[in-house]
This record gives structure tokens, sequence and C-alpha cells, in this order.
């Protein structure tokens, strides 16, 4: 591309940019790009937690988007498509690194260790005030990709649990489900990073 | 409602706002906490968000990628603006039009300069070809240089658009030999290069 990028990111809407872009339209391309990249690279970001990693993956999951363009008809929202096919490129990728990636089924059924616990009235770090964001993206890092994929999306990405639900490809309650497990688990996290933090300040 | 019937029911409703959670939520300081530090955690994690966006590299690859595999397509080039302002809305004439005024232009350029060779010639018919693409631009802009010197900057730069535009959609129509489109632009920057050397005979024959 020789023009400025400002020109590239003209004034098409998603609609027209999408027709151009079928027909080979490399500004159509590029504006389309510009308008959804940030959310993609945000979410590889936070899945991935390694900036390289994620320009890859935003990378993949626009190639593959373009070269399917030709068959998108419009029946759902695009961004939609383009997330769905994010969300696959980075799940495919976290299972080729053979990271114990947990299905959705799987993060769904209930196990002892999940059931609710009874104690949680006993006296504990309490995550009063506000939540380091550094600790905080240390603990979502560190969660289950099935949890993480359902927390991103929702709590940090802002979709709704219908939209999920349609791009992770699971029901609406179970991307509920998801997500109040992985938030009950960050809260887990957080409290045991409170509480070692505490005992080193009292020990020093 | 128990604390366990209430940690279950916050995964369907969240925010802790039906009559019977609220209920629990009353009595319960344990789980009012609870409660309170999922909202928390919710409402931290939008500071996750990243504002940064992929560097350049990213939409370059993907730029090349996308040119390697032929999904992108070299744009026409569109005439100048101010030929469109200036045939407005009978645009669809000016193929045609020009195709005759530069067969007739041709054929008085031949009458002013051959003198001798009229009996002996026909008028030659133009039909756009790839042919057009190789008249001499040269020549031309030596005469529009002694004739029309104010609008040689001009027409340079139209001409150098065009035949720009010729060379993008040849290489299209290589690429692509049964694409109707691309053959069809191709025809169009032909007949814009045409229209072209007729405004340019327009001012300089005497």
């Amino acid at each position: 591309m020789t023009e400025p990028r400002q020109q590239s990111a003209k004034e098409f809407n998603e609609a027209e940019a999408i027709e151009r872009a079928k027909h080979g339209d490399a500004h159509a391309f590029q504006a389309l790009y510009d308008k959804h990249k940030r959310r993609v690279y945000s979410l590889c970001l936070r899945m991935t937690a390694n900036t390289a990693e994620a320009e890859d993956l935003a990378q993949e999951a626009f190639l593959q988007l373009y070269r399917k363009i030709a068959t998108f008809r419009g029946e759902s929202a695009f961004s939609t498509w383009l997330h769905r096919l994010s969300v696959n490129v980075v799940l495919m990728h976290l299972r080729k690194k053979s990271l114990p990636v947990v299905s959705l089924e799987e993060t769904t059924q209930s196990t002892e260790d999940e059931s609710p616990k009874k104690d949680f009235g006993a006296k504990d770090v309490m995550l009063a005030g506000s939540i380091d964001r550094m600790h905080l993206r240390r603990a979502v890092d560190s969660l289950p990709p099935g949890y993480k994929m359902i927390f991103v999306l929702h709590d940090v990405e802002g979709y709704e649990h219908n939209e999920i639900a349609k791009i992770v490809g699971c029901s609406i309650g179970n991307s509920k489900s998801q997500l109040h497990k992985a938030r009950m688990k960050l809260r887990d996290l957080l409290k045991a990073d409170r509480a070692v933090k505490a005992g080193r300040s009292k020990a020093g | 409602m128990n604390c366990v019937e209430l940690q279950h029911s916050l995964a369907e409703v969240e925010d802790a706002s039906t009559a019977e959670q609220r209920a629990h939520l009353r009595t319960c300081p344990s789980c009012a906490a609870l409660v309170k530090e999922l909202n928390l955690i919710a409402s931290a994690a939008g500071d996750l968000r990243e504002a940064d966006e992929p560097s350049p590299r990213v939409w370059n690859n993907i730029e090349a990628t996308l040119r390697e595999e032929g999904l992108i397509r070299p744009a026409p080039r569109h005439i100048p603006s101010s030929f469109g302002a200036r045939w407005g809305t009978f645009g669809w004439l000016v193929p045609a039009a020009a195709m005759l005024l530069l067969s007739f232009g041709i054929y008085l350029h031949q009458q002013s300069t051959k003198p001798t060779n009229i009996i002996a010639r026909q008028a030659p018919t133009y039909a756009p070809n790839v042919a057009t693409a190789d008249l001499n631009d040269e020549e031309l802009l030596q005469e529009i240089a002694d004739n029309s010197p104010a609008m040689k900057t001009q027409f340079e730069e139209n001409l150098r658009q065009v035949n720009e535009s010729i060379r993008d959609t040849q290489g299209w129509v290589r690429e692509s030999p049964n694409d109707a489109e691309a053959r069809h632009s191709l025809m169009d920057a032909y007949q814009q290069k045409s229209m072209l050397f007729e405004m340019a005979m327009d001012h300089t024959l005497p």
C-alpha cells in the first residue's frame, strides 16, 4: 500500500466494505481490518498473554476471514462471524501448544472441587477496595482456557451472553455458568495472592 | 435460600437481583461479601481491555499474503475528476463520441501533414484495442507543448494516470483472463485514453 492509512480507512460503511472486499478491493480489506483490529487483537492478547503470539493469531484470523469473505451472506453480524473465527484460531493455537484446554462441556460439569464452598464466611482475606490491574491480569492468565475465553469475551470485551453463545458455539446457560465459575476462580486466585502478600509483609 | 443455593443462582442471575437472592443477602454477610467481590472483579475486568493495537507489520503481512493469493486485485484507476465534471450526466456518450472524434481527428491530422497521400488513403477507422496504449505519447505531448503550452502539464498528468490505469488493468486481465469485470475495466481504460487523445488533438490541430 502506498497511500496513507487514513485514506484507506475512508468512509466505507461496513456493508459496502464487505461487498468491495468480495471484489478484491484492497482499501475495503484495510477498512474492515482497521475497524475490527483492536478487538481481535485484544482477545488474542488476553488469551495468550504474549504480544507476538497475539499478533500472529490476529493476522491468521483476518486472513481466514478474507479467504472466506466471498461466502459471507450476512445471516449473522459480520463482527460475530469475525470473532467466532478469532476464537477458533486462538483455541486451535492453544491446542497445538498442548495446553490443557478445557472443553466447554467439561467446564460446566460440577466437580467436588468446584462445588460452592460452604466456608467462604471464614476469616479470610477480603478483596476490599480496588483490584490491582496487574494482579488481575496475572490471575486471568492462569485461568483454564475454557473459563478464560468466556471471561475475556464477557467481562473484558463486553459481549453479551447471547453473542458469546454464537461466537463460541455454546448455549447461553453454558456461557453464564462458565462466567460464574471463572469469576469464582479469579476470586480464589486473587485472595491467595493477597494472602501471600499479607504473609510477606508480616514476616518483613 | 441458603448459601449454597445462592452461589448456584449467581450463575443465572449474576447481579443477585431476585427477591430470593436479596432476602438471603440481607441476612448473610458472607454471601453479601461474595457478591460484592464478584462484582468488583467484573468491573475491574474492563481495565484489561487492550488499548493498544497490533503493530503495522500485521496489516503488512496480511496485505502481502492477500496479494500473493490473488485476493486483492489492482483497482482500476479513475479518470481525473475534472473529466467527470466536464461531461456530467452524459458520461456514457463520451467513449462513443471520443472514438468518432478521434477517428476524424486522426484523419484531419493526416490530411494536414501528408496532403499528397489523401487520395490514396481512406480515413482510418478506430477501434479501441491494445495498440491504443502504444500510441506515441511523446509526439503528442510535443504537439501540445508547441500549440497549447498551458495545457501540457495537466495533459501530461492525465496521460500518466490513464497509462497507469491501462497497465494495472492489463495485469488484472492477465491474472484473471476470464474475469468479465477485468476486461470491462481494461476497455474503459482504453476508451479513456482515446478520449484524452481526442481532447488533445482538438486543442492542437490548427
